[in-house]
């Protein structure tokens, strides 16, 4: 049997059969239309643009950006904070391959192709090749989104978009194979424990590697990156090399983009021969990771409801909870048993520890003059950004997926009340449990103690009622797909970047943050206020899509 | 809102129509049950009987069309009060035991002493040693028995079934038939929609059949067949394959 003629076939069949369904349904191209447009606008600018520019100027102007570049600690931060980012991204995914194998397929292929007399080794193979083309396009479109502000300063096209697609398409690539390695490795020969002490010495190496030049210097942020920011840790594997493909825009040396693209085919090359004489019969180590993949799919696309329990810490805690009360009471006492399983207080939590004590950690080392007062506000404001979004993922869960809701006897103002009571009481349990400490260490604005808590709950708020109002106002289907971002779109226009405008000017005048945040927090009261005042207006409309 | 009409009613519906999109899942149908009626919902795969019932307790809105339940409007919180519904896929949470649905349900419908009729519901249905299982950890057919169990716990005057029997083992199945003849003495109302079609042939006091969201039929056993010229020792079955069957 030619397994890569039946599986190309198939897959042939199945794009086919998405581009009828699009011809069928264009609206589904609506918001790719979109997408195309925002990219086409910032490079149609840059085309009108870049004809009024002075080409002489631009060298004059790459002189003193040199110059400034030296003593630009800023820059090398930039680039250093990135570099980690894929640092930790690349040590998170070998630890999790210790846990999880990973799976190129879907579970139609488990029940109809390992159940077939397809040979096992060509299908693995077929797949992990295929699975260049989405990273592929992946790469490109990210690329083309994060160079959009670029285009003004540098001269893109073609050519050097693909080449640091590839730096990009390359690092995502080749992690399902590496993992694929690491899982397939350990089946067999059951090496766990090594794996796992070379991730953690290779994190305990890099940390040193940060540790060491941020001490040597006179300023730990000075020096901090001052390592994994140098040129030559471009040959660090992975991470490094795509560094190198990502920045030919700056060396436009093609033969060192050329080079570690080499590098990466020859370890793919090397990782597939690997897998392929150690795999064997791979089908039940791709079982369980298959399946829970497709759940995450199907979860993603809402078919499916995302679990409660996925992140719980304490999930066999014994409980003998008393009645809190009658009627919609009983939504806040059943999210406080959810919530008691989840971590080790209901009210206050690990992840919440955490997030306060890295916040703490700041406050003390800014006394040291490692880090300035603004890495702290930086992070409040981080911190306030994932509490909004966190607050539109909320109608994803718990109890608006349970016909409980609707069916409680209990008015609707009750009942809605009592689903976010838990949340605000945690949120400002743990802005206070933040803001406090860190500001008496630091000795930062006693006001913020005041505001970061109002402004956290603000934002929750209302990225909860954004989520919910779109979710119940509008029925199912593209319609919806389409008002969400609309409404979104709205609330941010009309009330948040005004409410942050006012924080600015209020900054901008004062300097101080504080003031930035009293700013924020007028604007957000009222932008509050009439999100939830909508979102109770239309909670009656509430209908329970059984998945 | 007016409901005079439907005073003595348990349960009334007057031209309920249903639409997703453009199309109409039920379309246009009044139906009533009267207080310790047991009326039996059948209909082949897309019928509307699921939508019909959502729509009454207040899961899906309705396009058109008025539904009391008890004489109130039936979203209001005392039609609330008024009804149970155990919904074709269960629908539980992750992280609360078997024994805290319970408790929960309780609390959301001020149930006093709910631990003795807890308990008692949890020995029927063979969950009394899984109390203090998670409801992640449990199977559909367990899942299925919890939501019963909570749906019968506030001890309602109406209850709808929407295909109750999925997912369950014989012995739950008996359980659930033994079940209904209890309520039915007790002079509970009862709306059932199933698959199962002789689960329903004993106790229903009467039929309805839906079909592309219509109802084709809606009488008493012995005078649908007498209305479809079918035999006296023809069954239901007989009856809901001649009449759901493509022209």
């Amino acid at each position: 049997m030619n397994e890569f003629k039946l599986l190309l076939r198939k897959d042939i069949f199945i794009l086919f059969n998405n581009i009828k369904l699009i011809l069928k349904n264009p609206l589904r191209l609506l918001p790719y239309t979109f997408v195309v447009g925002y990219f086409s606008f910032f490079y149609l600018r840059r085309g009108n643009r870049s004809t009024e520019v002075d080409t002489s100027q631009i060298g004059d102007l790459r002189d003193a950006a040199n110059q400034v570049e030296e003593m630009n600690f800023a820059l090398q931060n930039l680039s250093g904070g990135l570099t980690l980012l894929a640092l930790i991204f690349l040590l998170f995914k070998l630890y999790q391959s210790t846990k999880k194998n990973v799976s190129f397929f879907s579970m139609a292929d488990v029940n109809l192709l390992f159940t077939s007399p397809a040979t096992a080794s060509n299908i693995l193979l077929y797949y992990m090749v295929r699975a260049i083309f989405p990273a592929t396009g992946g790469a490109f479109l990210f690329t083309l989104y994060s160079t959009a502000q670029l285009n003004e300063h540098y001269d893109l096209n073609i050519f050097n978009l693909g080449i640091m697609s590839m730096g990009i398409m390359l690092f995502f690539f080749i992690l399902s194979p590496i993992r694929f390695l690491v899982y397939t490795l350990n089946t067999k020969y059951n090496i766990l424990p090594i794996i796992k002490n070379v991730v953690f010495a290779l994190g305990f190496i890099l940390g040193l590697m940060i540790l060491i030049p941020g001490l040597m210097a006179d300023k730990f942020w000075q020096g901090m990156f001052a390592w994994i920011g140098a040129s030559w840790f471009d040959f660090f594997p992975l991470v490094g090399w795509s560094r190198g493909i990502l920045t030919y825009l700056g060396h436009e040396n093609i033969w060192i983009a050329l080079g570690f693209i080499t590098v990466y085919f020859l370890s793919f090359t090397l990782i597939v021969q690997v897998v392929l004489s150690n795999a064997g019969y791979y089908y039940e180590d791709v079982l369980e990771s298959t399946k829970s993949n497709e759940e995450i799919k199907e979860k993603a696309k809402g078919k499916r409801e995302a679990s409660e329990s996925t992140l719980s810490i304490n999930s066999n805690k014994k409980l003998e909870l008393k009645d809190f009360g009658q009627g919609a009471v009983a939504l806040y006492w059943r999210n406080y048993v959810n919530s008691s399983r989840q971590d080790f207080h209901p009210l206050f939590g690990v992840y919440g520890l955490a997030f306060a004590g890295i916040s703490i950690i700041f406050a003390v080392l800014s006394q040291f003059e490692w880090f300035s007062h603004h890495v702290i506000y930086g992070y409040l404001m981080t911190l306030i950004a994932i509490y909004f979004f966190a607050g539109m993922g909320r109608t994803n869960v718990g109890d608006l997926k349970k016909p409980y809701f609707i069916l409680i006897p209990a008015s609707w103002s009750s009942k809605f009340w009592n689903m976010i009571k838990l949340d605000i009481y945690q949120t400002l349990i743990f802005a206070f449990i933040l803001i406090i400490p860190t500001v008496l260490i630091a000795k930062l604005s006693i006001g913020l103690i005041l505001m970061f808590p109002l402004c956290m709950t603000m934002f929750y708020s209302t990225g909860f009622a954004i989520a919910l109002t779109s979710a119940v106002g509008f029925d199912e289907g593209w319609d919806r797909k389409l008002i969400k971002p609309l409404i979104i779109g709205g609330v941010f226009l009309f009330g948040i970047a005004p409410a942050m405008g006012t924080g600015l000017f209020a900054y901008i005048i004062s300097q101080q943050f504080v003031y930035g945040l009293l700013g924020i927090c007028i604007g957000m009261g009222i932008v509050t206020a009439v999100m939830l005042h909508v979102t109770l207006d239309i909670l009656s409309r509430l209908e329970f899509k059984e998945i | 809102m007016e409901f005079k009409i439907f005073i003595d009613l348990m349960l009334a519906v007057e031209g309920l129509v249903k639409k997703y999109n453009k199309q109409n899942a039920v379309n246009n149908i009044t139906f009533s049950l009267d207080g310790g009626e047991v009326v039996g919902l059948l209909g082949p795969n897309g019928a509307g009987k699921s939508t019909t019932m959502k729509c009454i307790v207040g899961l899906l809105r309705k396009t058109a069309g008025e539904i009391s339940i008890g004489g109130h409007d039936h979203l209001s919180v005392e039609a609330k009060k008024l009804f149970s519904y155990i919904p074709e896929t269960p629908h539980i949470y992750d992280l609360l035991t078997v024994k805290e649905h319970l408790q929960f349900i309780a609390q959301a419908y001020s149930v006093k002493n709910w631990q003795e009729k807890a308990m008692e519901l949890m020995a029927i249905y063979e969950l009394d040693d899984k109390q203090d299982k998670l409801g992640r950890d449990l199977s559909k057919g367990m899942r299925q028995k919890v939501s019963i169990c909570c749906a019968l716990l506030p001890d309602p005057q109406l209850l709808f079934f929407d295909e109750p029997m999925i997912g369950l083992d014989p012995k739950a199945i008996k359980n659930t038939k033994r079940i209904f003849n209890e309520l039915k003495a007790k002079g509970k109302t009862i709306l059932v929609s199933t698959h199962l079609i002789d689960s329903v042939e004993t106790i229903a006091d009467r039929i309805m059949i839906m079909k592309d969201g219509n109802i084709i039929g809606n009488d008493t056993l012995t005078n649908l067949k007498s209305t479809f010229n079918q035999d006296y020792d023809s069954s239901l079955e007989d009856l809901f394959l001649e009449l759901t069957k493509d022209e």
